[in-house]
């Protein structure tokens, strides 16, 4: 949950990254931290391993400047995405204002879409927050796939109950930056909304 | 709107209150650094050292050794690890829950004994929990801190900086 400090008048949010393992969660952050003004941002800072996949999480804090005299704080994570880091994503998810579910377009990663958005869903309940009220916003990475292995974008708010559950949903190429702030902003506004 | 998602809004008398238990915290034991974290890893206040650029990400750091450990006490049919400590060759770093919502984090180094740490953290704990039971029952309405008008800034500034 979001906290509101008035007398050092401040406001922390804080957006996790989610989705299945090699999906795209740190690429976006990387992005992100590429090209948002050095003013606002701070280190990225990332738990790996040698091989670079996230261990326990990425962090990325932005400062977005006083806001009617608030100073606002966007604390971005991602989660490490492989099914061995179950208890980790727990962990991450602890607190978090909202959810960017970073969905792999790639036909074979489907299955693992599903079962990462089931686990989302159910991480979220158990922290006792409603899952149908919380903000979330999916994200279709990789749509410069090639086209025998792209799933279209119906079939995908088919299989992730996209429309069903009127999550807003952006289609990305995170390495190159496609749709990467737009599902930025629609999250910072969809966590704004519920402040 | 759903109570769960509601925020955490601390109010400047109690926040008064929590920066001088922090700052007693470290002059009695002759600490470097006392930081309040919630448990999602923002900081609520902090007192020490005052040259310390890095206190965002050590919150975050802090919150994930925390969350990891109470996850590891699930597993091992523990409540909780209330209490964890780290100790390093010239900077150690004791870390106490306070309720269930709440991470007390003190940085210290050798000239201090883990003994006092452990004392008078405990003592602040108690002394904190009083405190941000106040603070979790704030039922002030967000709309006296945050109206629309500072949503609709909110929207523009995100739009502004946030744009490709």
């Amino acid at each position: 949950m979001a906290l509101i400090n008035v007398a050092a008048r401040e406001i922390h949010c804080k957006i996790v990254y989610y989705g299945p393992g090699m999906c795209g969660k740190t690429t976006n952050l990387q992005y992100i931290h590429s090209q948002v003004p050095k003013e606002i941002k701070g280190d990225l800072l990332s738990i790996a391993t040698e091989t670079e996949r996230t261990l326990f999480f990425d962090f990325l804090p932005l400062d977005l400047g006083k806001v009617r005299g608030f100073q606002t704080r966007f604390h971005l994570y991602t989660v490490p995405g492989q099914v061995l880091y179950e208890r980790t994503r727990v962990a991450v998810l602890n607190g978090a204002d909202g959810v960017v579910f970073v969905a792999d377009s790639h036909k074979k990663k489907m299955q693992e879409n599903v079962n990462s958005l089931r686990e989302l869903a159910q991480n979220v309940t158990r922290q006792n927050k409603k899952f149908s009220e919380f903000p979330i916003v999916v994200q279709y990475n990789k749509r410069d796939l090639p086209e025998d292995v792209l799933v279209s974008v119906q079939t995908m708010d088919h299989y992730l109950g996209v429309t069903r559950m009127n999550w807003p949903r952006i289609e990305a190429v995170a390495t190159t930056g496609a749709g990467v702030f737009e599902t930025l902003r629609a999250i910072s506004r969809a966590v704004i909304s519920k402040l | 709107m759903d109570p769960q998602l509601t925020s955490i809004i601390v109010p400047s008398e109690e926040l008064v209150q929590i920066e001088e238990c922090l700052g007693r915290l470290v002059e009695d034991t002759s600490s470097d650094y006392a930081l309040l974290l919630d448990k999602s890893g923002q900081v609520i206040s902090s007192k020490g050292d005052a040259d310390r650029q890095d206190i965002t990400a050590l919150g975050a750091l802090i919150a994930g050794v925390f969350a990891s450990s109470r996850e590891v006490a699930k597993l091992l049919r523990e409540r909780d690890f209330r209490n964890t400590f780290q100790q390093g060759v010239r900077e150690n770093i004791f870390i106490a829950l306070i309720e269930e919502q709440w991470i007390l984090c003190i940085i210290f180094n050798k000239g201090t004994h883990i003994g006092l740490v452990k004392v008078l953290t405990k003592k602040a704990t108690d002394e904190l929990a009083a405190v941000l039971e106040r603070v979790r029952q704030q039922h002030k309405a967000r709309d006296e801190v945050l109206g629309s008008s500072f949503r609709t800034s909110m929207e523009d500034t995100i739009d502004l900086l946030f744009r490709d």
